[in-house]
């Protein structure tokens, strides 16, 4: 062997031998079996730079605040979401939570099939996993907090109809192509579109999952296809830009969109949304926080599918919605709409 | 096989004949401690020693035991495990940087590798295990090859930067992975994943096999650089191509094999993601390729050729990641992950160039003397 051969051997050897004996004598045991004396959820959405799953944070955060005042029992939340979308990073993520000793994990799953073997490698170390948004079906996770995506797709499609008359072009803006769950919703759309024979679609749209690349998208397809009515949009991407507000005329255009941030409320206001079907995305934390103590902390039996109802947002209950989402720590609601009955 | 002296080699403490043993002792040590691997680890060392005093400890929820957040042989093994596919492929992109080139689709490959390794198993049916693993390797390995091959055609065939080609292959290695798949993620049999997560002895949780995988690689990385022929004229390409072309080397077939190696390390990296996590799709390994470069850069590899280590590439992909976990596991905010990595990349370049800077007015200053 040549010199820089030993070296390098030695240097890497160096290296895994600090790892390895990290590893032996880490443990100390203690005299006692272990009692989880509170309960650290580890919460991992899809991205943290999607303010949906901020405000999935929010109401996570305030359910461990309300329980640890009601129980006297300390619920902690510990935010492992990555930047990006990314299912590997995901599943490395959960095998941190284990390793962290969190006792259970909160996860929406970018890529179902990346993440089911690390829930089922927490499930079998002892940890409760539990997913909202988007599900992980064939893992070992103990229940699911969602809307029906399917049901979803139908209803924007629905309520698009209504909006367009049942007739014209429609097309559908679908974010990123892997995510199942918006694979459903996309499917729900066509499979409501079938019952309206007046109506046609031109095609989906996948896109990067930011607002300014699905706002380019859709004023790239209008171009393209000047002859569609209506956006069935599965996510609300674009509306989180202004730029279709002065793009898009509402006398021509009609959008039906999934969620309902503050963001999105000009485009209800000035007509060209005249419905959004918002997802209560603080729910997504909030009440699987509550359903994670039932199960870890009282043992109770927790239902392995609970529906989350969408809420229908117009014109009419802009007021209404606008207040909820600031009670639910949303620091951006214009106040204009705040002020509506 | 010819044993070759490694180009990195520092003439000063260059052994030679009829020294006394503590002599010869002392330029090994002066060696070993003037390596840059030595200050890789050091540095990993303390920060992983940082990382243990800080990072609090919990209590096992199977055992009972209190264990330290971060000094414990689960989260050990899971960074290395983390480390490992970033680190197989710096293996291969850094023998293309030290040709002063660089390969950018190193991501798109692995996406691609991962895809079509999982639509062949998925298409084949249920086999029997070992059948499965090889047709598996087979396959990632044989997609890393062809593209490895393809870019090394375009880079040597058009005369075009390698930055310009491989940024190329980066979206049509990626567009293809996408079409073929139809964006779906594509699960794996489980004999893969039983292979990729064999505990091989060690207690149920932990699977050592990716940073087993990650050692073989950057020793094999290692020897071809050092002690092969091929590895000899990879560094004498990088160093100075013109005086390369005039001793005969074929300068074509060194950058098509550097290519090739890089596809074949993407290739195996997929294998092994693919197989470790169960399952494929084409947004697999996205924007990995700069964390691929920043570990060979961090590792010393030089991106104006002639200068680079398989181990070094190693424990630079360590350090990177091992970077990402103390933010994570100190609850830093981790949107400031990528500025420290950023960061540590600067750093990492701006030492080692300062660090030549003294050798070489080191070495003047002893040639004046004498």
């Amino acid at each position: 062997m040549t010199s820089t051969v030993r070296t390098s051997a030695f240097a890497l050897g160096c290296s895994l031998l600090v790892f390895a004996l990290a590893g032996c004598g880490s443990s100390t045991p203690s005299k006692t079996p272990a009692t989880p004396k509170g309960l650290k959820v580890a919460l991992i959405a899809k991205s943290s730079t999607n303010p949906v799953f901020l405000s999935a944070r929010t109401g996570a955060e305030a359910a461990a605040k309300e329980l640890t005042a009601k129980t006297g029992v300390p619920v902690e939340i510990a935010w492992l979401t990555p930047p990006t979308e990314d299912g590997q990073v995901q599943a490395q993520r959960i095998a941190q939570a284990v390793n962290e000793g969190a006792n259970a994990i909160l996860i929406s799953c970018s890529d179902a099939g990346k993440v089911t073997g690390a829930i089922n490698d927490a499930v079998d170390r002892g940890v409760a996993v539990m997913t909202f948004d988007s599900d992980a079906p064939e893992s070992k996770r103990f229940a699911y907090y969602g809307v029906d995506d399917e049901k979803t797709g139908e209803a924007v499609m629905d309520e698009l109809a209504k909006q367009m008359g049942e007739k014209g072009s429609v097309a559908i803006l679908a974010g990123n192509q892997n995510a199942p769950n918006l694979r459903r919703r996309v499917d729900g759309v066509k499979k409501a579109a079938a019952n309206y024979p007046n109506i046609k679609i031109v095609d989906t749209f996948y896109h990067i999952e930011t607002p300014q690349d699905a706002a380019a998208e859709v004023i790239r397809v209008q171009g393209a296809y000047p002859q569609v009515r209506g956006w069935a949009m599965v996510g609300g991407w674009p509306l989180f830009t202004q730029t279709l507000l002065s793009d898009l005329d509402p006398n021509r255009v009609k959008i039906v969109a999934v969620d309902g941030l503050p963001a999105e409320l000009p485009y209800v206001e000035k007509g060209l949304a005249p419905v959004l079907l918002a997802q209560p995305t603080y729910l997504w934390g909030y009440v699987s926080v509550q359903r994670i103590y039932d199960k870890v902390i009282d043992h109770k039996d927790v239902p392995q599918v609970i529906p989350m109802d969408l809420v229908r947002v117009t014109k009419d209950n802009l007021g209404t919605w606008a207040r909820q989402l600031q009670t639910w720590g949303f620091t951006d609601v214009p106040a204009a709409y705040l002020k509506l009955p | 096989m010819t044993r070759m002296l490694p180009a990195d080699a520092d003439p000063q403490v260059a052994p030679l004949a009829g020294r006394s043993a503590s002599a010869t002792m002392r330029a090994a040590l002066v060696r070993l401690v003037t390596r840059q691997q030595t200050g890789l680890v050091l540095v990993i060392a303390l920060l992983g020693l940082v990382l243990a005093l800080t990072a609090g400890s919990h209590v096992d929820l199977e055992t009972g035991a209190t264990v330290n957040n971060f000094y414990n042989l689960h989260t050990l093994l899971q960074t290395a495990t983390d480390a490992s596919f970033f680190a197989i492929m710096a293996v291969g992109a850094t023998i293309v940087i030290i040709t002063a080139g660089i390969d950018l689709s190193v991501g798109s490959i692995y996406a691609l590798a991962g895809v079509s390794t999982a639509m062949v198993l998925r298409a084949l049916g249920p086999m029997g295990g070992a059948e499965t693993f090889f047709i598996g390797l087979v396959v990632a390995l044989g997609v890393g090859l062809a593209c490895g091959i393809i870019n090394g055609v375009m880079v040597v065939g058009l005369d075009v930067h390698p930055f310009v080609i491989t940024l190329g292959t980066m979206w049509i290695v990626r567009g293809v992975a996408f079409v073929t798949s139809h964006a779906e993620s594509i699960l794996l049999p489980h004999a893969l994943t039983d292979v990729a997560k064999a505990p091989l002895g060690l207690a149920e949780g932990l699977y050592p096999v990716p940073l087993l995988v990650m050692i073989v690689t950057a020793a094999v990385g290692s020897i071809y650089l050092t002690q092969t022929v091929m590895g000899r004229h990879v560094f004498a390409f990088g160093g100075n191509p013109e005086a390369s072309r005039f001793s005969g080397l074929r300068l074509g077939r060194i950058q098509i094999g550097v290519y090739v190696i890089s596809g074949v390390t993407a290739g195996l990296a997929a294998f092994l993601g693919a197989s470790f996590y169960g399952s494929a799709s084409c947004a697999d390994a996205t924007g990995y390729e700069l964390y691929v470069i920043a570990a060979a850069v961090v590792g010393g590899a030089s991106l104006m050729g002639g200068k680079g280590s398989a181990v070094s590439a190693t424990l630079g992909a360590i350090l990177i990641v091992l970077i990402r976990q103390s933010i994570r596991t100190l609850h830093f905010d981790q949107n400031y992950e990528w500025i420290i990595i950023g960061c540590a990349t600067v750093i990492a370049v701006v030492l080692d160039q300062a660090s030549a800077r003294f050798t070489t007015r080191r070495l003047a200053a002893g040639a004046q003397r004498r």
